[in-house]
Order: structure tokens, then sequence, then C-alpha cells
């Protein structure tokens, strides 16, 4: 597949996106998976393939490029991952075939306890017959999947566009009047979250700084900007006000398997003071965070090591030379310090965050 | 989405308009890393396990460089094939590097940027670099503050970036530093003057004009000199121009600031964040290491982005292991923090390794250490030996029970031991196979030659490298008995950057630096403070002066600036130069022999006056002769790059006193005057002046010639006293009038210098 001369200008994209990652112009788990959406509908569209493997391996060779120029940026990955698992969705819907249908959803029903809104839409107007490795006509499997294909990757894309919006729409049922609330850092996710329930709720929130990003400083001055009453507080101080917070609502790196997430660094600490007052701790985060995998690096860290100079400045030169600095971006909060995941598929206990991910991704691409 | 995202990058071009250019200077132009350098050009050494050049090339990719130069000339072959096989080769890296082969004959930067000239390389603003550049700033927001400021100046034609850091950080080069005055405000670069470790400076001479024309300024001696310079298209012509210039902040730095001629402006941009650092010896190779896998350099870290494209795996304490799995590591040895381990090495039972990186396919034995040590790839290191603070290279051998003290570099091949001592800063290569000259090629030919040196000298030394070994031995630097001691590259200043020394013995701690700029900066107010600094004596001990003023080659480089003005001057006067014509040539003589102006002051006055014919029997010819003379050449004395009126009335007293032309000095004076060369106030505070009366010289021909010449001065301030009454009185007069009446002043208080003038000048009218 990688001699076929139109995927040069596939190369090109990929490669691109590739150096992007690798020089961390590019962060953000929303804006990677758009990113990682785009150069994969790239692919599709310029891709030749005469049966569902082809295309398949075609997909899975771009998706571990890019996951291994930037294997800290988890949505890269669950990307990849969602686009093989609907391509397969609509492969097995228009190559109708009742056994793989039918025993697929039972196991769906019996892991679910009740089938989700995932009824495929029936799609029986331009009924081609789907004839894999046609001697005739190789293109003609492509020629007839691809437009199905290129609908299935609007629909994850139209997902991604809609994250916040369809996150944000039950926030009123989380937050209630004269609720004091304590979040940190800035994710965008929480932020849309807070100002959808502002609408309907009167509360207050107290924000943590989130040294040494001081993201919170941001999302503090965005809130009180919504007028949403706002107090901007130090990390130090989140245990001492913790007895007074209803509420803690954070945002999430990566969702892990077994329910646990990866998020900015001092989460675990608001978490874990959190845990000692009962405070409830909720997590919203976009579905696209859910990742197959789990923590087996560091028992607090999420090996995402960033630069020393946020701690301390190179220009103390005495010190740089002693003095050996941990800039981890990301906290490991374990999932028994978690209450539930709001995502915009609903609202999940830690506890059912693997059957999510058995429904979101295939099995077989947990390794890509 | 294909449309749209092609569509965005045209737009992103027409934003540019124009391809951002770079130009590598990969080649150090010294010889620090020798014997590690002898078959490989320096930015070809690795450093974290990618070569160098692939850094300085990563960080440029960084800042969106689509075209880069790489200007090589030792080994030009192997960089071009490294570049050939390299990921920026492939298609839609979108950067297109061009490998330039410079000359054998380039033997400094300054070449480099001639044959860059002379290539018409570049046509717009570049970023020139160094090819041991590790950096992560982002060098296009320095352009785009470079190009917004050219809109406005055009003579701003180069822009340097510094990475501010403390006094003594590991990454700042003690033996070539240097101190920067800025403009707090705009940051232009008002001075600059390079530093050395040994000898020692202490005190660093700011011109007086820039504290007294810029209110705010910044004495800076804490930045580390990235050596990143965003530089206009009439940099390299400005190199071509000035062929003597051969570092590129020694010489054309300096030059240009101090230059009054090109007035050009270079600007430092500062920078708060990012890092960025340069591999220029030894020492930096090792702070450098540290900073890359302390993670300073993120996001160009071994895990995230490494320019060689390998993968690592990062573990806590910054440990990076190779994540192909190949690499073996014996449940007995220990791998300390900040170490790099490349793939299919094999660390065997109870190893250590400690702060070190060690390169692919290494072997590292039961029970060795390597403690601060950075091994190349294909290294074996047997049993029970011990490497403290060295570089090894490429695939050498050390074999059992092998100990190699602190700053040693051991060059490829070279098979050392069994139970060897490589002593502290012990240097060794491999010996060369005897092969037929034929088919060595010129660039073996050039590298060999330092080499056969080495290995003729090796009968005196002798060290015990083991039976097995095929190295021979690198004398230690040995000072030179022509070495020069104001050159970067002296022995003594070396120690600075080689690794493992302190140079503690060298007995320099750095306080005169951060003091100095105190100093400087508190004397601001004093305005005599450069002449102050000038005339102190200059003892070796105290300061390094580098603004040769003060020696005895001064006195010779003076009067042979003498006889050079006279014979432009006369050169000038024989052809019918234009004033203009002759004062640049005088500029130019000035820059060269870089003399202070009030002697070209002297020196034309002089000229002029000499250019005097002294008529016989005087009269109405002289003075038409006079007149003649100085009308035409007069203003050329206000034109030499300064005006001070006084100055010219006292050099021109002190050349007539000593000069058959005494009996014209109140004529001559006079003549001034009337073309505008001199004012009537500057006659008088020159009158005023305790040296023109010539009080405090000791009794002698001359004290009395300068006696007269004051006296004529005095006559000639009466005349302009009455003259003011009658003008006063007269104020009704004609303009024509007024004027007639000052020549007529004039004259009359020429001529009483002289009776015999006087009484013809009256019959005259």
């Amino acid at each position: 597949m990688a001699s076929d001369p139109q995927s040069t200008a596939n190369q090109r994209i990929v490669e691109d996106l590739v150096s992007r990652l690798r020089r961390r112009q590019l962060v953000g788990s929303r804006a990677t998976a758009l990113e990682t959406l785009l150069v994969l509908r790239q692919v599709v569209s310029k891709a030749r393939f005469s049966n569902i493997d082809q295309l398949v391996n075609v997909i899975r060779i771009v998706g571990r490029r890019l996951v291994e120029a930037q294997p800290k940026e988890h949505s890269v990955g669950n990307t990849v991952r969602k686009v093989l698992h609907h391509i397969r969705e609509e492969y097995h819907t228009a190559s109708e075939r009742p056994t793989v249908q039918s025993s697929f959803s039972i196991a769906k029903f019996v892991l679910q306890g009740q089938p989700r809104k995932q009824t495929p839409i029936p799609r029986s107007e331009t009924r081609v017959p789907l004839k894999e490795n046609d001697p005739d006509d190789p293109d003609s499997f492509a020629r007839v999947l691809k437009p199905v294909l290129m609908e299935a990757i609007q629909d994850v894309f139209d997902e991604l566009e809609t994250v916040y919006d369809n996150i944000s729409k039950n926030a009123k049922d989380h937050i209630h009047s004269d609720e004091i609330i304590l979040t940190l850092g800035m994710s965008r996710t929480v932020q849309s979250f807070l100002k959808s329930a502002a609408h309907y709720r009167n509360y207050t929130v107290i924000v943590a700084e989130t040294a040494p990003s001081y993201g919170g400083r941001e999302m503090a001055a965005s809130l009180s900007s919504a007028g949403i009453s706002t107090f901007l507080v130090p990390d130090s101080s989140i245990y001492a006000l913790m007895s007074r917070v209803n509420k803690v609502i954070l945002g999430a790196h990566a969702i892990l398997a077994n329910g646990g997430m990866f998020a900015t660094s001092g989460s675990l600490l608001a978490a874990t003071a959190a845990r000692s007052y009962s405070t409830p701790v909720v997590v919203c985060a976009g579905q696209f965070k859910l990742t197959p995998l789990w923590n087996l690096y560091h028992e607090y860290g999420a090996l995402d090591f960033g630069d020393p100079s946020a701690v301390l400045g190179f220009e103390e030169g005495d010190l740089v030379d002693k003095v050996d600095v941990v800039n981890p971006y990301y906290d490991y909060v374990r999932p028994e310090l978690l209450d539930v995941f709001i995502t915009n598929y609903g609202d999940h206990p830690p506890s059912s965050i693997y059957r999510l991910l058995k429904e979101t991704y295939d099995d077989e691409d947990n390794e890509l | 989405m294909a449309p749209k995202s092609t569509a965005g990058n045209e737009k992103l071009l027409d934003d540019q308009a124009e391809v951002l250019q770079a130009v590598i200077l990969a080649d150090s132009f010294n010889k620090r890393f020798r014997p590690l350098t002898t078959r490989k050009p320096r930015c070809l050494l690795p450093i974290c396990n990618a070569p160098l050049l692939d850094w300085t090339l990563e960080s440029l990719a960084l800042a969106g460089v689509q075209e880069i130069f790489v200007i090589c000339r030792s080994h030009p072959e192997q960089i071009k094939a490294k570049i050939a096989e390299s990921r920026w080769s492939k298609p839609g890296s979108g950067i297109k590097i061009v490998p330039i082969l410079t000359a054998k004959e380039t033997f400094s930067p300054g070449d480099a940027m001639r044959d860059i000239y002379t290539r018409g390389l570049v046509t717009g603003d570049f970023v020139l670099v160094m090819g041991d550049l590790v950096s992560n700033i982002r060098i296009d927001e320095v352009v785009k503050v470079h190009k917004e400021r050219r809109k406005t100046n055009k003579d701003a034609i180069m822009t340097m970036v510094v990475k501010e850091s403390g006094a003594k950080h590991r990454t700042r080069s003690k033996a070539d530093s240097a101190v920067f005055v800025l403009d707090s405000e705009t940051s232009e670069c008002l001075h600059f003057e390079s530093m050395m470790g040994y000898p020692p400076s202490t005190m660093a001479s700011i011109p007086r004009e820039i504290l007294a024309t810029h209110p705010d300024v910044e004495i800076r001696n804490d930045f580390i000199d990235c050596s990143i310079d965003i530089c206009s298209v009439e940099v390299p012509s400005l190199f071509q121009d000035n062929f003597d210039y051969l570092d590129i902040r020694r010489d054309f730095v300096h030059g240009v600031l101090t230059s009054d001629l090109l007035m050009k402006n270079i600007y430092c941009y500062v920078a708060k964040e990012g890092y960025a650092a340069r591999v220029q010896d030894t020492k930096s190779y090792e702070s450098i290491s540290k900073d890359i896998l302390s993670r300073w350099t993120f996001p160009l870290v071994p895990d995230n982005n490494h320019p060689a494209g390998h993968l690592y795996e990062h573990i806590r304490g910054n440990k990076y292991i190779d994540k192909d799995g190949t690499v073996i590591l014996a449940r007995t040895s220990t791998v300390g923090n900040k170490c790099l381990i490349g793939s299919s090495t094999r660390v065997s039972d109870n190893a250590q390794i400690i702060s070190s990186v060690v390169g692919r396919d290494c072997f590292i034995g039961a029970g060795a250490i390597i403690d601060n040590s950075y091994i190349f790839s294909g290294t074996r290191i047997g049993p029970g030996c011990v490497i403290e603070r060295s570089i090894i290279g490429y695939n050498v051998d050390i074999k059992e029970n092998t100990r190699i003290d602190r700053g040693s570099l051991v060059g490829d091949g070279v098979i050392i031991g069994p139970n060897a001592h490589l002593k502290a800063f012990g240097r060794l290569s491999k010996k060369r196979e005897t092969k037929t000259t034929g088919d060595e090629s010129e660039a073996d030919e050039y590298a060999d030659s330092e080499e056969e040196e080495v290995e003729s000298a090796q009968d005196s030394i002798t060290v015990d490298l083991g039976t097995a070994s095929n190295a021979i031995v690198w004398p230690p630097n040995a000072p030179d008995e022509d070495e020069d001691s104001e050159d970067v590259e002296n022995v003594k200043n070396q120690r600075f950057m080689r690794l493992g020394d302190s140079a503690s013995d060298l007995a320099f701690s750095d306080p005169g630096s951060e003091s100095s700029g105190e100093e400087s900066e508190s004397s601001e107010e004093d305005s005599d403070f450069d002449k102050h600094v000038d005339n102190l004596p200059t003892s070796s001990a105290t300061s390094l002066s580098l603004d040769p003023n003060d020696s005895s080659t001064d006195a010779i480089a003076e009067s042979e600036f003498r006889n050079e003005v006279k014979l432009s001057l006369e050169r000038a006067f024989a052809e019918g130069h234009s004033v203009d014509n002759a004062a640049v040539e005088l500029k130019t003589l000035r820059m060269a022999s870089n003399v202070p102006l009030s002697r070209v002051r002297e020196s034309v006055v002089s000229a002029i006056v000499e250019r005097i014919k002294i008529i016989d029997g005087g009269g109405v010819t002289q003075r038409q002769e006079i007149a003649n003379v100085v009308s035409r050449w007069g203003p050329l004395i206000n034109k030499i790059g300064g005006v001070d009126m006084v100055e010219t009335v006292t050099a021109l007293q002190a050349h007539c006193a000593s000069s058959e032309r005494l009996p014209l000095f109140g004529q001559i004076l006079a003549a001034l005057y009337q073309n505008d060369i001199i004012e009537e106030d500057d006659i008088r505070e020159w009158h005023q002046a305790a040296t023109s009366q010539g009080l405090g010289l000791s009794p002698s021909v001359r004290t009395d010639n300068i006696k007269k010449c004051w006296e004529i001065g005095s006559r000639m301030i009466q005349q302009f006293d009455e003259q003011s009454d009658d003008s006063e009185n007269e104020s009704g007069e004609e303009e024509g009038g007024t004027e007639d009446e000052d020549e007529e002043g004039g004259e009359e208080s020429d001529s009483s210098a002289d009776e015999d003038d006087e009484e013809e000048d009256e019959e005259d009218e």
C-alpha cells in the first residue's frame, strides 16, 4: 500500500501532523483528536483497497505512526480506534452479515444490560451489492463503501464538534443553587459545563491557581466574566477550603480503562482532599478521552514530564547544576477517588468505564 | 478535507511572501574536540545519541525555516551523506536542505560569510546559526520582531538571540563570553565586548557617547550567546567589504558597533523562554547533555522529539532507555538518574552507570563504573573498567580493568588495555593504517597533518596503554611561543572549555564580571569615565584592556597614521578630490589605525596649513592664496567625523607655533572664521583656555610662538568686541556692509601678526 502513488500525498499530510505532534506545536486532547480525524479522512478518501482488511491496515499504519509520534497524547490513538470501530460497523451493515450483526448485538445486550441508542440507522435506499476482492473491478469495493465511510467519519467529527454542548446540557442536574464548586486548571469542558449551569443556578466557584501552568487564573477570569461568582485561591489552600466545598468538578486528560484518569497536576491533591471530606468528585470529559490503557508506570504521575523552567528559572545558574527538577504535566487519579464521569454519552461511574470502552472501540484495536 | 488544508497553506505562504532561509555554519573552525574530530566533522558528533547537526536542523524546523544552506568545510562528503539519508530529505519534511562545500581556505566564520556572499545564496533576511546548536527557542518570533523593526529602521541589520542565565551557569562558557550593553527600551545592542576566562577580564570600557545618548542602558554579563543571528541580506556583503572580519562576534559585531562609518544597528533579543546553547567545547558538551537529559530543551527531549528519530522510554529520575526492548540491563546493574541508554546495549552484572549517555550496541562489562561519561555507539567496555567524566568515541574497545580519568577523550576505534590507566585529560586516537597516498582524499590529508605530527612525537611519550592497544597519545596542549594571549584559543583559556577541568588553579572566580557592570553603571553620570578608564595604567593583573590605546605600538601606529593622512591629503589636493570624498578617506584611515578624532583633526589642520604656499613678499597674493586654500579645503576640518572648533583653533595654534608658517596664523584664523569653519565664540573659548596662552609650558621658542599666536587671537577678539559695539550702533546697516567690516576686522587682526603684512594690507586698501 505504501508504494501507491496516491499515498505520497497521504504521507505528506501524515508527516506534517507527526512533526507537529512531536514538536508539541499541537496540544490539547480535542485539538489533536480533530486533527487526527482530518488526516484519517484524507487517508481514507485517497486510499485504494479492495477488501476491508486492506482498508483497516492502511488506517492502522497511519494510526501507529501518529501514536508513536506522540504516545502521550492519548486522544490520537482513541480517535483512530473510534474510526476503525465505525468503519467496521458500516462495513457490517453494508455487507449485511446477519450472523455477525446478531452475535454482536447479543453480546452487547448482555454486557450493557440495556441497549443504548446504538441501533444502526437503516441505510437501505441505495443498496448496491458489496463485492470484495472483485478481480474484474478491484475498485468497486472502495467505490461502494467510501461514501458510507466518509459519512461515518463525519459522524465522529460532528461528535467532536458538539462535545462541549453535549456534556454541558445536563449541567443543571449536577449543580444546585447556592453550592460551592471547586475546580482547577483550565479545561474547556469544565468551563462550558459551569457556564451552562450558570444559566439556571446561582452558585459559587473556587478555582485553584494550578501551578506551574497557572491555568486556573485563566479559568477564573473566564468564569467571572460569565457572571459566576468566582474565587481564585492558591493550590496550597485546597485542603483548607475543602470543608466548605459541596462538589469538586475536574477535567481529564485521559480516562483510563480501570476508571482512573490522568488529569492536570494538582488534581490528585484536590481529589484526595475531597475524599477525606467525602466531597463528591465529578469529572467532565468528552468520550474521545476514553483510553483503553492502564497506568503502568508511576503510582501518581502520568509519565509526561514537561520543561523544568516553569518551576525553576534557567537563569538560576547555581541551582540548575545541583537540583533535578521534575515537572509532571498530569497526575494519575485512582478510580476510588472519583465518583462520576460526565461524558457526552451520559453519566457513568468509574466502575463501568470498561464497559463504555468495549462499546466504543473494538478489542482488536487496543494495541494499534 | 484536503482542499481546505491546502488552501490554508497557500494563504500562509501568501502571508509570509518569502521563504525563510537559514544558513548553518557546519564547521567549528577550531580544534577543541580533537581527536574525536579527526575523521569526522564536529557537527556529526552525537549528543544524546543524535548528531549535533540533527539537533540544529530540528531547532530550525521548529522555527518554520523552509530552506537551509549547510556550509561545510571539513569532511563535507560525510555531512552530505548524512543529510541525504536523514529524514529531512524525505518528501513531506517541508524543508529543503542544500549542502554547500566551501573551500579549504575558509578558516573562519568570516570567510564562510564571504563565501555566502560570492555565491549569492541568500535573498532576504535569514537565520544564521552554527552547526552545533541545541535550541527550542521560537526563532520565528525573533524573525518577526526583526522584520517588524526593519520596516521602520533599514539600518537594523542583525538581531542576536541571547539567553539569560546566571553568571555562573554551567552552560555559559567562561572562556568565551561577552559583555553586552543594551538600550533597555529598544534592546539595541550599543556595545559589545568579548571576555575570556584567561587572562581574566575585569574591566569593560564603554564609550562615553553611549551613556550620553541613551538614558537607560543595561550592562549585561549574564547572557548565553546562542549564536542565533537573524541577519539581513547586507550582512554577508559587509563581510565582503571588510575582509579582515574573522569572527562574527569579536570582529563583525564589535566592528559594526564601533564604526561611525557604517551607521548600522544591531539588536539583541533576550529570550525569556526557551533554551539555546552551543556545543562549542567539551565542557559545554557535558553541560548541554545534562540540560537535555534534565529536559530543559523540552519538547526537544529524547522521549518526545529525538532528532535522530530514536524512541526512548522516559522513566522517573530522567532515565531514558530505548523503547524497542533490545536493551538488556542485568538485574544487579544500576542505572542512576539522568542516564540515556541506546538500543541493543547490554549492561552486565554489577555495572554502574551514573549520569551518563551510552550509545547503541554498546557492551558494558561486569562491575564497570561509568560516571558522567559519554560513550558513543558500538563501544565495548570490559569488566572492571572505571570511566570518569570522559568522552569515548565510536567502536572503542576498552579491555578489562582499565581506568580512564576525568577529562579524557578517546577517538574512534581505539583499543586500550587490559589494565591500562589513562591519566586525566589524556587524549587518544587510533594509529593510522599505512595507506597508499594515492587514494587518500583531500579531506583526509588535511585532517591527518596534525595526526602525523602527533605520531612523530610518540617516541617521547611513554604511557602504558596495555598490550593490545592500537592507540597513539596526543600530547597535552603545550603553550606555543608565538601564542597570542589575546586569542581565545590560548592554552590557559582553553582549560575553561575542557571537560572535567574546574580550572580552579587559574585563580579565577568571576567577581569582576558582575561588579564591573555595576561599577560602570554607577559612573554613568561621570562624563569623563571613558577617558578615565583609558588613562588607567593597564597592568595585566588588574585589567585586560581590549582598547589598544596604551602600548608603544600605538606611537608607531600614530606616526604611521600621520604619514598616511598626509599622503592621502596630498593626493586629494593634487587630484582635486571633493571634500566629501577626502573626508570618507580620512574616516576609513582613522578606523584602520584606530586613533582618536583629535589626532585626525591635528593632522588635517597641519596638512592644510602646509598646503598654503608661502609667497615671498606676502601681501595680496599671500592673502589670496590663504583664502583659496581655506575656502577649498577648510570645510574638511569639520567633516572628519565630529565638530570641535575650539580644538581646531588649538591645533592650528600648535601647528603654527612649530612651523615656518607662524606669520600666517592670524590670516588663516581669519580665513577660517570667514568660511564659517570656526565661530567667534570658539575663538573666545580658545582664548580663555590656559593651554592656548602657553601657560605652564617650559620656556622655549615654541612656547614663545604659542604666546605670539595667543596675542594675535587677543587682538582678533578685541576687534570682535569693537565690531559688536559697531554693529549695535549701526544696527540699521545693510548686511553686505557688516560682512565687509568683518572681513576688514579679520584682516587687521591678521596683519598685526606681522608688521610687514600690515603695511602691505593697508597699502592694498
